[in-house]
C-alpha cells in the first residue's frame, strides 16, 4: 500500500517538476506541434517533421516572432487519439502555446479540435487532415485551419473534367476512409449539378488480395467510365481486374495515382485513356526556393505528402503571430486571415522573404503570402482552395494535360455551390 | 501553475476512464479468469451507442437523436450488456487463448462495422457535436474538466464499492473458485457456465460505460479510437497494477497512463525538435522498459491480490 502511494507521488511530482520548468519565460515564443512520429504513419511523417523544422529555422533566421526567437515543441501522437489529445492538452495548458500545428490522421485531429483547441481558443493549423466535418459543422469555432486543399477542390475538378469529356454514366469505386467518402460526396454533388450521373458507388477496404467482387458489382451497372478514388497499390489490382473483365478504358483517378508505380503496375499501354487530377503545385520562385532549401538541409528531395503544406502551416502561423496585436488565440485566429491580404505586397518562402514580411508588418503594410504550395488564402471555413491540374499518361510518361487556374476553380465553386 | 493544474485535471479524467475499463477487465480476468482480448470492441459499442443517441441531429445520419446525456449512458450500458450476452452465449465455453482469439476477432469486426456503417456511425468521418454534460453551465475548459472529474470520481467510486461488495459476497467467491479450479467448483454444484457468463456480461457493461464516458468527455468519436492498441493498454494497466485487486486496477490505470504521458513530456524536454522522430521511438522503448521493470520488481503487480483465504482463517 505505502509502496504504490510513493510511486504515485513520485510520478505526479515528476510531472509537476517537468511542467513547472516549462511554464516560465515569455521569450522564446513557443509553438507546439503534434505529429505521428511513430506508428503506421511514421514513414511519411519523417519528411513532414523535417519541413516543420525547416520552417522554424526560416522564421528564426528571418527575425522570429515579435522580436523573440521561436521554440518548437513537437510531441508524438503515435497515431492514437487519446495520446494525441493528451499531448495537445499538455502543449496548451502547461507549455501555454497559443497556436500549434497538427496532426495527420483525421481520427486524431477531430478529438483534439473538440476537446482541446476549440474550447481553449487555441489556433490549430494542420498540414494533412482532410475530413470535412471539422471545418463544416462549426465545432472548431473558427480556430481550425488547414493548408492542404480539401478533397473538395479535387472532386469538383474531376467532375468538371468528366462532363467536359462527355462521359455521362460513371461508376465510382472508392477507398473507405474519410478521404474516399469525402471525395465521393463532393464529386456526386458537383457531377449532378454539371449534368452527369453516378450509376453505382462501390466502397472498398484497402490491402485485399482481390477486388473482383467490387469490380463486378460496378460493371453490372453498365457505366461509360469509372472514377477510382484510392491509393496506388490497391488501385493497380482494381484497374487490372476492371480491364480484364471488359470495363471501359476511360478511367478517372485521384492525385495519389500520379506516380510511375501505378502506371507501370497497370501497364503503360493500357492507360492512354486515363486521366487524373492533382492539386497544382504552382510553379514559381517561392516553390523552388523551398525545394532548394529542403534539399540543402536534409540531403533529400522534398517530394512527399504533406511536406509543402506543413511548411506553409508554420509560416502562416508565424506571420499571423507577428501580425496579431497580442499572442492570444483569438487575435492570432483573426490575423491568419490577413496573411494573404488582397492588396498586400507579395512575400514568399525562405528567411529573406520572412524578414521582408516582418518589415512590412512593422510598417503597418498588408502582406500577401505565397507559400510552398502557392497562394494561401483561407475561405470562411478555414480551408484553402488551390489550382488543380489534369494529368494523363503519354508514351509511358505522366504529363500535365492542362491546368485549372485558381480563377477557373473559383468560378467552378460558384457554379456548383450556388 | 493553473495550466499545470488544468492539465492534471484533464489527465485524471482520462485515467479514471481507463480505470473503468481496467475494473471491467479485472472482473473478467482478475476474478474469473476470462481472457477477454476484445476489450476495445465493448468500449466501442458503448461509445457509439452514446454518440448515436445524444449527438446533435444531422440530416445525413440515421442516429444523432439528441437525447439527454443520462439516456445515452444507460443505453450504452444496456447495449453493451446485450452484445456481451450474445457474444458470451457463442464463446463462453471457450477456454483461455481460444476465448482470447474469438474476442479479439469480434472486436476487430466491431471496429470495421463502425468504419463501414456510414449512415449510422459517420464511418471514417466520425461523429462530432456530441454534447458534453452541462457544458453550458461549466463553460471554461477547466471548469468543465473539474466538473467531469467530479462526475467520474463519483461513478468510479460507486463502481469500486459495488464491485468490492459483490466480490466479497458468495457470488465473488464462486468466481474465484472457478478461476482456480473449475472442475472443483462444478463438483460443488455451481454452474460454471452461468457464473462465467454473468462476470463476462457485467465486466463488458463497465467497458461500454467507459466508452460512453469517453465520448461525452471528448465530444468526438471515430473508428480510430478503437484500434487494438487500446486493448493492450488496458491489459498492461491491469497486469502492472495487480490482477485480482480492484485497487490495483485503478493504480495500474494511473501508472501506465502516467508512464505514457510523462515519457512523452520527458522526451520533448531532453531531445531537440530536430531529433523528435528518434526521440519518439525512444519514448516507445521507454514505455516498454518501464512496464517490464514494474513486472520484474512487482511480479504480482503494484498492488497484488490479497492472499486471504477466508476472513475466518485467523480465528
Amino acid at each position: 500500500m505505502r509502496g504504490w502511494i510513493r510511486i504515485a507521488v513520485a510520478l505526479a511530482s515528476g510531472l509537476l517538476v517537468c511542467a513547472e520548468a516549462a511554464a516560465q519565460a515569455a521569450c522564446p515564443v513557443k509553438i507546439g506541434g503534434v505529429l505521428p512520429l511513430t506508428g503506421s504513419m511514421a514513414p511519411i511523417t519523417k519528411k513532414i517533421a523535417q519541413a516543420a523544422e525547416l520552417a522554424i529555422d526560416h522564421v528564426n533566421q528571418g527575425g522570429g516572432i515579435k522580436g523573440c526567437p521561436v521554440q518548437f515543441i513537437l510531441r508524438d501522437d503515435q497515431g492514437q487519439p487519446t495520446v494525441g489529445v493528451d499531448a495537445a492538452k499538455y502543449l496548451v495548458e502547461v507549455e501555454r502555446v497559443p497556436a500549434f500545428t497538427g496532426t495527420i490522421s483525421s481520427g486524431v485531429t477531430g478529438p483534439i479540435i473538440s476537446s482541446v483547441t476549440a474550447p481553449s481558443k487555441v489556433v490549430q493549423i494542420t498540414c494533412c487532415s482532410t475530413a470535412s466535418p471539422f471545418t463544416l459543422d462549426g465545432r472548431s469555432a473558427g480556430y481550425f485551419f488547414r493548408t492542404i486543399p480539401t478533397s473538395k477542390t479535387q472532386a469538383y475538378a474531376t467532375a468538371s473534367e468528366t462532363t467536359k469529356r462527355g462521359l455521362k454514366k460513371t461508376a465510382v469505386i472508392y477507398v473507405n476512409t474519410d478521404f474516399g467518402t469525402d471525395m465521393l460526396r463532393f464529386y456526386k454533388a458537383a457531377l449532378t449539378k454539371l449534368g452527369g450521373e453516378i450509376v453505382i458507388e462501390v466502397p472498398y477496404n484497402d490491402n485485399q488480395a482481390s477486388y473482383r467482387a467490387e469490380v463486378s458489382k460496378a460493371l453490372a451497372a453498365k457505366p461509360e467510365s469509372m472514377l477510382l478514388i484510392g491509393f496506388p497499390k490497391d488501385a493497380v489490382t482494381i484497374v487490372r481486374e476492371w480491364l480484364s473483365l471488359g470495363g471501359p478504358r476511360t478511367i478517372a483517378l485521384n492525385n495519389s495515382m500520379r506516380t510511375m508505380d501505378f502506371v507501370n503496375g497497370v501497364g503503360a499501354k493500357f492507360v492512354e485513356d486515363f486521366f487524373g487530377m492533382d492539386n497544382a503545385q504552382v510553379a514559381g520562385p517561392q516553390v523552388d526556393a523551398f525545394n532548394k532549401a529542403f534539399e540543402e538541409k536534409f540531403k533529400a528531395d522534398s517530394k512527399g505528402p504533406g511536406v509543402h503544406t506543413q511548411y506553409d502551416a508554420l509560416m502562416v502561423m508565424a506571420l499571423a503571430m507577428n501580425i496579431a496585436k497580442d499572442l492570444t488565440g483569438p487575435s492570432i485566429k483573426d490575423a491568419v486571415r490577413l496573411v494573404h491580404a488582397p492588396n498586400g505586397t507579395p512575400v514568399g518562402t525562405g528567411p529573406g522573404e520572412f524578414k521582408k514580411a516582418l518589415e512590412l508588418i512593422k510598417a503597418g503594410k498588408p502582406i500577401k503570402y505565397f507559400g510552398a504550395t502557392g497562394p494561401i488564402e483561407f475561405d470562411a471555413n478555414g480551408d484553402v482552395t488551390g489550382p488543380a491540374l489534369v494529368w494523363k499518361v503519354k508514351d509511358g510518361q505522366i504529363v500535365t494535360d492542362r491546368t485549372i487556374t485558381i480563377e477557373e476553380m473559383q468560378a467552378l465553386f460558384r457554379r456548383i455551390e450556388n | 501553475m493553473t495550466g499545470i493544474f488544468s492539465y492534471l485535471v484533464f489527465f485524471a479524467c482520462v485515467v479514471l476512464i481507463f480505470g473503468v475499463l481496467a475494473l471491467g477487465l479485472n472482473l473478467q480476468w482478475g476474478f474469473t479468469g476470462l481472457f477477454n482480448a476484445g476489450i476495445v470492441g465493448f468500449y466501442a459499442i458503448g461509445a457509439y451507442t452514446h454518440a448515436i443517441l445524444t449527438a446533435a441531429p444531422q440530416p445525413q445520419y440515421l442516429g444523432n437523436l439528441g437525447l439527454p446525456w443520462i439516456v445515452g449512458i444507460l443505453a450504452a450500458m444496456a447495449a453493451t450488456a446485450l452484445a456481451a450476452w450474445v457474444i458470451a452465449l457463442l464463446t463462453i465455453r471457450l477456454r483461455g487463448d481460444y476465448l482470447a482469439i474469438a474476442t479479439f476477432g469480434i472486436a476487430v469486426s466491431i471496429q470495421l462495422v463502425a468504419l463501414n456503417w456510414e449512415a449510422l456511425t459517420g464511418g471514417s468521418q466520425g461523429l462530432s457535436r456530441i454534447p458534453k454534460p452541462l457544458s453550458g453551465v461549466f463553460d471554461t475548459p477547466l471548469a468543465f474538466n473539474l466538473w467531469f472529474l467530479f462526475l467520474l470520481a463519483v461513478i468510479v467510486g460507486g463502481i469500486y464499492v459495488a464491485l468490492e461488495r459483490i466480490l466479497r459476497a458468495p457470488w465473488g467467491r464462486v468466481l474465484r473458485a472457478i478461476r482456480e479450479d473449475e472442475t472443483a467448483a462444478v463438483a460443488l454444484g455451481k454452474s460454471a457456465r452461468r457464473f462465467r457468463l454473468e462476470a463476462f456480461v457485467l465486466g463488458s457493461m463497465l467497458m461500454g460505460l467507459a466508452g460512453a464516458l469517453y465520448v461525452s468527455f471528448i465530444g468526438f468519436v471515430s473508428p480510430f479510437d478503437f484500434l487494438p492498441i487500446v486493448t493492450f493498454q488496458v491489459w498492461a494497466m491491469l497486469i502492472a497494477g495487480g490482477s485480482g485487486n480492484n485497487r490495483g486496477a485503478l493504480i495500474g490505470a494511473l501508472v501506465v497512463w502516467g508512464i505514457w504521458s510523462a515519457s512523452g513530456i520527458a522526451v520533448t524536454k531532453v531531445v531537440p525538435p530536430s531529433h523528435a522522430a528518434q526521440g519518439a521511438a525512444v519514448q516507445v522503448i521507454l514505455i516498454g522498459l518501464l512496464l517490464i521493470l514494474v513486472l520484474l520488481y512487482r511480479p504480482r503487480g503494484l498492488a497484488g491480490e490479497a492472499a486471504v483465504v477466508s476472513r475466518h482463517a485467523a480465528d
